[in-house]
């Protein structure tokens, strides 16, 4: 996608712009242990993003920063060196660079490393998420949509699939911030989510199904663990909705031109 | 053994350069299902060795005599009756692991390998030739299953044939158990993580392209 100004490093730097809101007030609800947890994540994605450049003349991309702020915002916290090691160098290299680097790869670094951590130790505390950074994910997803690099159905969809559960009597006090912070950092990643136009707004409804249904249904599981495991599924289903899609248009242009 | 160099061969080419799992992807089923722990690995590797010694005997010495039209009916009913006297000998001595195997031994008749190797290999060649693939091609599986087993109840646990090696956190110690490992998924990362290890390793083991790259001219010399 290389089309005047607009190459990968372009769209990578236009979503680090688009969330900075949520980070700017993350760093300030949460002060200098941010910054540190941050410089951690950075230096490991980095680190990989080096290796694989020598390894296999894979240029590094800008978006290993998006990676290590989700993972800094969102991992659980009381994780042992190891594992925080461990599970980013998994999401990070089994996700993005084995794939071919970031534009190549199916599911977000990010989102697998965090499952990754979900699923590997279950007892570790996940992050409560500061009630700001919720309302901070609206500007940050209109600056996305403004500039093209978060697609607009995505998040279409998955308000008006929240709002349906939210008639159907779904409160989601507890949940909300997790499932807009999740939304604006891991769904809405242009990589990994859905690239048609019917596929984005299956994906973003699946979210948002997804979302409602486990805040409303899965009790015991904190909210950011929980939306989390809704954006790995809603990222597993998208490149089936893009087949999808491509699917029924191809048969719609048959029916049409024989 | 050392008298012949290809018995030699159909021993050892089996272990790492031709592996039935990492290079032919076979039998990977039961690698992925019983890996949980290293003991419950090792039964299954040594049971689906065995099974495939004696059936690899048994195809290859009747093997003048079996009916093309039926042979796979024929190798099947040899396979499935061994399974049966493994199964029932597990049972008989080894009640818990033989429980905690379930299906799996039971499922050592529609094994890939076992097949594979009985039909390729064995229904074509005299029987001690047979019996020498047929042991390599058990151990180059054995030592595959042992491998991630021993990975997985490590890392999940801290234990190898349940001797605590890592002290866990509960127990005072460093280590925090990896519970992932414990379950279905690890499986597949491990054992994609080895085939990839071992092609690098070894670059004649990767599969050609699917599809070749146009060759793109510098546009200035």
């Amino acid at each position: 996608m290389i089309r005047g100004l607009w190459d990968r490093e372009t769209v990578a730097m236009m979503l680090l712009i688009a969330i900075f809101p949520v980070v700017a007030l993350w760093v300030m609800a949460e002060g200098l242990e941010a910054v540190a947890r941050l410089l951690f994540f950075l230096v490991v994605a980095g680190v990989w993003h080096v290796i694989w450049m020598l390894a296999r003349a894979q240029p590094p991309s800008i978006a290993g920063a998006m990676t290590a702020i989700c993972l800094a915002m969102l991992a659980p916290r009381e994780l042992g060196l190891v594992a925080l090691l461990l599970s980013t160098s998994f999401g990070v290299v089994m996700a993005e660079l084995a794939f071919g680097g970031w534009g190549r790869n199916v599911l977000n670094p990010a989102t697998v490393t965090l499952a990754f951590m979900g699923f590997g130790y279950p007892v570790a505390p996940w992050p409560d998420l500061a009630v700001q950074l919720g309302w901070a994910a609206a500007p940050a997803a209109l600056i996305g949509m403004a500039t093209g690099v978060i697609a607009a159905p995505l998040v279409v969809s998955t308000v008006l699939a929240l709002a349906v559960g939210a008639v159907l009597g779904v409160d989601y006090a507890e949940t909300g911030t997790a499932v807009a912070v999740v939304l604006v950092l891991l769904v809405c990643d242009p990589v990994a989510s859905a690239a048609t136009r019917l596929g984005r707004w299956l994906n973003g409804a699946l979210f948002g199904a997804l979302a409602a249904a486990f805040t409303a249904h899965w009790s015991g599981a904190a909210p950011v663990q929980a939306m989390v495991s809704a954006a790995l599924l809603a990222s597993l289903a998208a490149p089936l909705l893009d087949e999808l899609s491509i699917a029924l248009w191809v048969r719609r242009r048959r029916k049409r031109f024989g | 053994m050392a008298a012949d160099p290809r018995l030699r061969s159909a021993l050892i080419a089996p272990l790492v350069a031709k592996n039935p799992i990492t290079l032919q992807i076979l039998g990977i089923c039961s690698a992925l299902a019983v890996t949980t722990s290293l003991d419950t690995a090792l039964t299954m590797a040594v049971s689906l060795t065995v099974v495939l010694v004696l059936s690899s005997l048994i195809v290859s010495t009747i093997r003048r005599h079996i009916p093309g039209t039926i042979r796979l009916i024929v190798q099947i009913v040899i396979v499935a009756s061994l399974v049966i006297v493994i199964d029932q000998f597990l049972q008989a001595y080894f009640f818990d692991i033989s429980q905690r195997l379930s299906v799996f031994v039971a499922l050592i008749t529609t094994n890939c390998l076992v097949l594979g190797r009985t039909e390729s290999f064995a229904r074509s060649n005299p029987p001690l030739a047979s019996m020498a693939d047929a042991l390599g091609n058990g151990l180059g599986y054995s030592l595959v299953l042992v491998t991630i087993g021993a990975i997985r109840e490590l890392f999940g646990t801290g234990t190898l044939l349940g001797l605590q090696v890592f002290e866990t956190v509960d127990q005072g110690g460093w280590f925090t158990p990896l519970s992932l490992m414990l379950l279905a998924p690890s499986a597949f990362f491990l054992l994609g993580g080895l085939v990839w290890a071992v092609r690098s390793l070894l670059p004649e083991q990767a599969e050609a392209r699917e599809t070749t790259p146009p060759e793109v001219e510098e546009a200035r010399p």
